[in-house]
């Protein structure tokens, strides 16, 4: 069962090194994209990947934001022959040993795309003000109701990841995916992880302005 | 009798239709594009000539005055442009996107190929 693991990356040289030792050191198969990071984020995953003489690094030479991040990363990985392409944050918000949770249902056949949800419980408010206007908004745009529908923890089978075509480039990428599940009927579990918070993951993401710039965005693209 | 803001119009009609020309002609502005710019600053060159002849336009629409048709139909003209601009910077951006994810995926681990090729090398000549 091969795993390959995405790693978008944008200006996470704080984090990324021990992201990235860890997911090496259990064995999975890494693709970093580094989505025109202007600090050290290349280098060190650069100099990762030669000393552990595994994984692929991709590099957008222009920021091009997290949607054309990911679709850059699944395309990467879709050459590999992978079984199972899991969606990872560079930031270290998300605890390793989760892939193989949210690989479980897929390993069992049943499911073709699993979400890892958060606990909104213990997200800081900033942030669940943010995820749960962006829950709505997917149901809204979307009309499907999921439980978290911003986690950047994923797991896809190679089917889902082939069909889930993504147009999206920056934050609204969650969402998208979410609609494309429902378009093309896949099936998708959500499987609770566990989420690590630190003062340096709270400012990134989503959060309540996040949120709302995915709303303009979402009601741009339907008056397009 | 005729108004300064005729006047005005007129120049500023005949000022925009000059460097539009020349833009055309530096190769930096379509020949379509050109056409529909000269159409526009004419029509306001001859509404700025002829002011009154507008509340025809404007008895024939239901629209009160000559002057509020023009403004009107200026005010759709303008929005219907932007809009035209979103898009095309819209498809601009993806095609950017596309361009970059393209590079980035045909250049996957050349940096640290190239890298490890040299380390090789330098191997060989050690032994």
């Amino acid at each position: 069962m091969k795993i390959f693991v995405v790693l978008p990356a944008y200006n996470e040289e704080k984090t990324i090194e021990k992201v990235l030792k860890d997911l090496i050191d259990i064995g999975f198969e890494i693709v970093v994209v580094d989505d025109g990071s202007v600090d050290g984020t290349f280098s060190i995953v650069n100099r990762i990947i030669m000393e552990k003489k595994t994984g692929l690094l991709c590099r957008h030479i222009i920021n091009r934001g997290l949607g054309a991040a990911l679709k850059t990363g699944i395309e990467v990985a879709l050459m590999e022959d992978p079984d199972i392409i899991v969606t990872f944050d560079a930031d270290g918000q998300h605890d390793p040993k989760d892939i193989l949770k949210v690989s479980k249902p897929i390993i069992n056949d049943e499911a073709d795309v699993v979400i890892g949800m958060r606990n909104f419980k213990e997200m800081p408010s900033s942030k669940k003000i943010g995820n749960r206007i962006m829950n709505f908004i997917t149901l809204f745009f979307y009309g499907i109701n999921v439980n978290d529908s911003q986690s950047g923890l994923r797991a896809f089978n190679r089917k889902a990841a082939e069909t889930i075509i993504i147009n999206a480039r920056d934050y609204g990428v969650s969402s998208e995916i979410i609609g494309e599940i429902k378009r093309h009927n896949l099936r998708l579990i959500e499987v609770p992880i566990k989420t690590i918070y630190t003062n340096y993951s709270i400012k990134k993401g989503t959060n309540t302005n996040e949120g709302l710039k995915i709303l303009a965005k979402l009601i741009m693209n339907i008056l397009k | 009798m005729i108004e300064l803001y005729q006047i005005i119009a007129i120049i500023v009609s005949i000022i925009v239709l000059i460097l539009s020309i020349l833009r055309f002609r530096d190769g930096k502005m379509s020949l379509g594009m050109l056409m529909v710019w000269i159409v526009i600053w004419l029509i306001i060159i001859i509404i700025s000539i002829y002011p009154n002849d507008t509340n025809y336009l404007a008895s024939y629409t239901g629209i009160g005055r000559g002057l509020d048709f023009v403004l009107i139909i200026g005010l759709i003209l303008s929005f219907y442009l932007i809009f035209k601009m979103y898009n095309k910077m819209e498809v601009i951006e993806e095609e950017l996107t596309n361009l970059i994810r393209e590079l980035a995926i045909q250049n996957k681990n050349t940096d640290n190929k190239d890298k490890m090729e040299d380390k090789v090398d330098l191997d060989n000549k050690t032994e």
